[in-house]
């Protein structure tokens, strides 16, 4: 079980990001952070993923295998999907398999890129498939009930340019990593990590982190909502009620919300003149 | 711990090779060579204080780019895949290391083939010696003017670049000065310098690993 007690983060120029953190992420019991930008989301990630230290406070019992996902990592210049992907594997002692639980994952997140292309070439969203790709083939394949320490997989913001179908995929492997009893610490916003079976949610602000209770959502208690605007995304966002996510679809805005909340959101788009597009049910 | 290790050095290795930077000092050393024992460069081991000197630069420069090859945010992701800061420092040293042989072996070979001299193998032995404590105290250099240490690369090339002029033209100081010596002017074998130079870079690796946890 990594734990971590006390932890505090002070950076040069910003003050105290992280003022004296407690928590502990146990096998089988995944962790959903949120809160708002720039509250120090990342910078607990990365150093429950041990890639920074905390300026007072521990991390305990952090196993030897981390599969950890920062967000916007630039890719390396020349290095092909595979190559990278294979060096990884090697990196994290995943053995002999590790490549091929690699792009096990790849196919099932619906990767479309060239894996014998260079990763500079892929989209944003390929790109962000390969990095998941290479975090959940950090301990080669699933073993039911790990020969050592359980790896542990630190996400950050992990549905960030996935599409629909990617989403789901993305939410049924990670399922399947916290139902082989391994531990799971994710930064998200989409609120799709508080849905995870055992999870717990935490919102970090002001440097601490308080636990928040997320309703339980039944698959069919999400709405995924197309709209025209006539005024600019991020206008129409900022009037709009509360999403769990929005996106970019061809010009159109697309939202995600709890299906209870979907006619009060299309009454207030229709109400700003907007045009909806779409209305689908669905996990 | 050494698995992965390895697997980092091999890792940083692919991307190096993929980097057009790394060929900038390689090609301008070759160059060096090619002025230096083109024509009749003069018996050794005389000619090889120049290659000497001349080395001492391009593994600093080669160090520079194994240690900045990659980006801060994508660092993170190699560190928490090969188990640690000082999985990669590590790794950084061994593969500038690695680098330093292949330049002192051609440093070394290069006047074998095109020149018209005896070279008796207890001069290559000399001539390799020096030319490796040059070497590694170049590549000290650059890890101690790189990432983590320096985090802006204008930065580092300014303090890499003075610390080697201000080094190089010493004669009494080791390990460089002293390793040059021993070639311009007939010494013995310079295994001391070129163990200093081997413990700088270790040294040097400490250090950024010691910074990089501080971090």
């Amino acid at each position: 079980m990594v734990r971590l007690a006390g932890v505090r983060k002070r950076y040069r120029g910003r003050g105290e990001v992280l003022a004296g953190v407690d928590l502990e992420v146990a096998p089988g019991e995944p962790v959903s952070l949120v809160g708002g930008n720039g509250a120090g989301k990342s910078t607990l990630l990365r150093i429950a993923a041990g890639c920074a230290s905390p300026t007072a406070g521990r991390v305990r019992g952090r196993p030897p295998v981390v599969g950890y996902l920062p967000q916007a990592a630039p890719p390396p210049a020349r290095m092909t999907v595979l190559a990278y992907l294979r060096h990884h594997a090697a990196m994290h002692g995943a053995g002999a398999a590790g490549p091929t639980t690699a792009t096990a994952v790849l196919d099932a997140l619906g990767f479309t890129g060239d894996r014998a292309g260079p990763l500079v070439a892929l989209s944003t969203g390929n790109l962000q498939k390969v990095g998941l790709a290479r975090a959940l083939a950090c301990a080669g394949p699933d073993a039911p009930g790990d020969p050592g320490e359980p790896p542990l997989l630190v996400l950050d913001e992990p549905w960030t340019a996935l599409d629909a179908d990617a989403a789901v995929a993305l939410g049924r492997e990670l399922a399947g990593w916290v139902g082989a009893g391994r531990p799971l610490l994710v930064a998200d916003h989409t609120g799709r990590a508080g849905q995870l079976a055992g999870a717990r949610t935490y919102r970090l602000s002001g440097g601490l982190l308080e636990p928040e209770d997320v309703p339980r959502g039944q698959p069919d208690t999400w709405a995924t909502v197309l709209l025209r605007c006539p005024s600019a995304p991020a206008a129409a966002l900022a009037a709009l009620p509360p999403v769990a996510d929005s996106w970019d679809e061809d010009g159109l805005l697309g939202l995600r919300l709890p299906a209870a909340r979907c006619d009060a959101l299309l009454a207030a788009a229709l109400a700003m003149g907007c045009s909806v597009v779409g209305v689908r049910r669905g996990p | 711990m050494i698995g992965r290790t390895s697997a980092a050095a091999r890792y940083l290795l692919a991307l190096l090779v993929g980097e057009l930077r790394v060929l900038l000092p390689v090609v301008a050393f070759l160059a060096v060579l090619g002025v230096l024992f083109g024509g009749d460069p003069g018996p050794p081991p005389t000619p090889w204080a120049a290659s000497a000197l001349a080395i001492y630069p391009t593994a600093a420069w080669v160090a520079l780019v194994v240690a900045n090859v990659e980006d801060p945010v994508q660092r993170t992701i190699t560190v928490s895949a090969a188990g640690g800061r000082g999985a990669v420092a590590a790794a950084t040293a061994l593969v500038a290391l690695v680098a330093d042989l292949l330049l002192v072996a051609v440093a070394v070979l290069f006047p074998l083939v095109t020149g018209r001299y005896e070279y008796p193998p207890a001069t290559l032995v000399l001539g390799a010696v020096a030319h490796l404590a040059c070497a590694s105290a170049g590549t000290a250099v650059g890890l101690l003017c790189a990432r983590p240490l320096v985090a802006r690369v204008g930065w580092s090339f300014c303090l890499g670049a003075t610390a080697v002029v201000v080094t190089a033209v010493q004669p009494w100081l080791p390990p460089v000065g002293t390793a040059v010596h021993a070639l311009s002017s007939g010494g013995g074998v310079p295994v001391g310098p070129a163990l200093v130079g081997l413990s700088a870079v270790g040294g040097a690796a400490l250090l950024s690993w010691w910074v990089d946890i501080r971090r």
